[in-house]
């Protein structure tokens, strides 16, 4: 019997492969790469160490050793069957993957496909709530659109992860990515993997980059808001994954400020800024300050509107949160927004709420 | 119910903890590197992860100064298994960042190696 009353639709779930998993959807060479030549993703995160087990809750770790999140059974046992979840979206441990990854892009467009076969074979044809990203390797922009087409079209695929790299969102390089994304009715999700929060380096402590994680989500909105994303595709929508909230009423009257004063350098944005926001981005909320009712709703009412909040457990993350304790105790009409129909209504490929 | 066996000493090492049930609540046994034995709830004050998931360690001290850790209390800290915060067994189960919150307690003797729990 789930434990939760209202429904519920998570905007961020981290399954996990281990490249043992992955190989069957590898051709060769690159499987030979990674069996014979021990080739593995280089990785750059200095810290480790942040909490008990590592990144991971320390009660997510697979009975039999294997790490969390890499069991379907144990997810559902632990998350999905607990709460009651009635949809969760996928956004992987993004390793190996081929977000950050610089060089032999040959590589990284072969695991993105991979990934996706995997993603969809073991996790969203198997437990009917899972929904999926489209991962890709965009520093090869053809091979991206590509995979989008191949993938996209996929019932249970709802938006693209785009990686983070250091052409800012914005850039027209992109833009032929958004248009293949619009075209299958995905949305754009943004996940911090190895972010480049301080100008390209790392910080020497990890509380100080998983605290500025925001700014690194303001950069790329500010980028696609000023460069007309919106405006040029406007069934796009934007999804800023563990990002943080509290920052959305200082951006929407920031760019609005700037805006009157300085719109004739971009004449493209035919909406207000915090305008777009409201209607093509979307947050979610985990990990999410410890916010009173009072301070939670002031923050709704700076933002003008209930519609943006998507609510976001992250497991199986250290940082989880927990849907009874994360959030404030709301009104069951706003609750019902943010756990659920805030998501449902963003993402088109979403079911509609089930009856009963 | 007002006191109850919930484990024999030798159950839990020092600098180990284990979790018990108090009636129908479920209890942490906690033991310092000392041979004491403390009870909370196994229930973290924050978002309610189930404390004996987590870690039984030592913790960095307000003695560190900006870039040089002085770390002490080993085996006298639990460590959350979700957010990581840190709390004191040997100060009433506060939170170390925040001592004016603390994981409710419980009282424990021992009796013939029986760790009884009591209110
Ligand atoms: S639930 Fe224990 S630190 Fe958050």
């Amino acid at each position: 019997m789930p434990k939760y009353q209202i429904p519920i639709v998570d905007t961020d779930i981290h399954e996990r492969v281990q490249y043992k998993d992955i190989l069957e959807y590898l051709d060769e060479p690159y499987k030979h790469y990674i069996t014979n030549c021990h080739w593995i993703q280089e990785k750059h995160m200095p810290y480790t160490q942040p909490s008990v087990a590592g990144v991971d809750r320390a009660d997510a770790k697979i009975p039999d050793g294997r790490p969390a999140g890499s069991d379907l059974k144990f997810m559902q046992k632990q998350l999905l069957d607990d709460i009651g979840h009635e949809v969760g979206i996928l956004t992987s441990a993004l390793d190996p993957s081929p977000s950050s990854m610089h060089g032999w892009h040959e590589m990284a467009v072969a695991l993105a496909s991979a990934y996706n076969d995997w993603q969809i074979e073991n996790w969203l044809e198997k437990d009917e709530r899972l929904y999926g990203s489209v991962h890709i390797a965009a520093q090869d922009r053809d091979a991206a659109i590509k995979e989008i087409d191949r993938i996209g079209p996929h019932p249970k695929m709802v938006q693209v992860l785009l990686p983070i790299d250091d052409i800012m969102w914005g850039d027209p390089f992109y833009h032929p990515i958004f248009e293949a994304a619009e075209k299958h009715n995905l949305m754009i999700g943004m996940h911090h993997n190895e972010p480049p929060v301080y100008y390209g380096k790392w910080p020497r402590y990890f509380i100080e980059w998983h605290t500025l994680i925001p700014t690194a989500h303001m950069k790329q909105i500010t980028s696609m808001m000023f460069n007309g994303v919106f405006d040029k595709f406007p069934n796009l929508g934007l999804m800023m994954i563990e990002g943080g909230f509290t920052f959305i009423p200082h951006l929407m009257w920031k760019m609005d400020q700037q805006y009157r004063d300085l719109r004739h350098e971009v004449p493209w944005l035919k909406r207000k800024p915090s305008q777009i926001m409201k209607e093509q981005v979307r947050f979610t909320t985990q990990p999410a300050e410890e916010l009173t009712k009072k301070e939670f709703m002031s923050l709704l009412e700076q933002m003008g509107t209930d519609e943006m909040l998507c609510f976001s457990t992250d497991y199986p993350h250290w940082d989880y949160d927990s849907p009874y304790r994360a959030l404030p105790n709301l009104d069951t009409e706003l609750k019902q927004k943010i756990f659920a129909e805030n998501a449902r209504a963003f993402y088109p490929k979403l079911p509609n709420k089930k009856e009963g | 119910m007002k006191e109850q066996v919930v484990c024999k000493t030798s159950d839990i090492q020092p600098g180990e903890m284990k979790e018990t049930s108090f009636g129908r609540q479920e209890v942490l046994v906690c033991r310092t590197p000392d041979g004491n034995f403390y009870a909370f709830m196994n229930q973290c004050i924050h978002q309610g992860a189930p404390l004996d998931k987590g870690m039984i360690c030592g913790a960095t001290t307000d003695k560190s100064k900006p870039g040089s850790y002085d770390y002490c209390h080993e085996g006298e800290v639990i460590r959350c298994p979700w957010h990581g915060r840190e709390f004191s067994i040997k100060n009433e189960g506060r939170m170390l960042a925040n001592p004016s919150k603390k994981i409710p307690s419980f009282k424990v003797r021992v009796e013939n190696e029986n760790v009884i729990v009591y209110k």
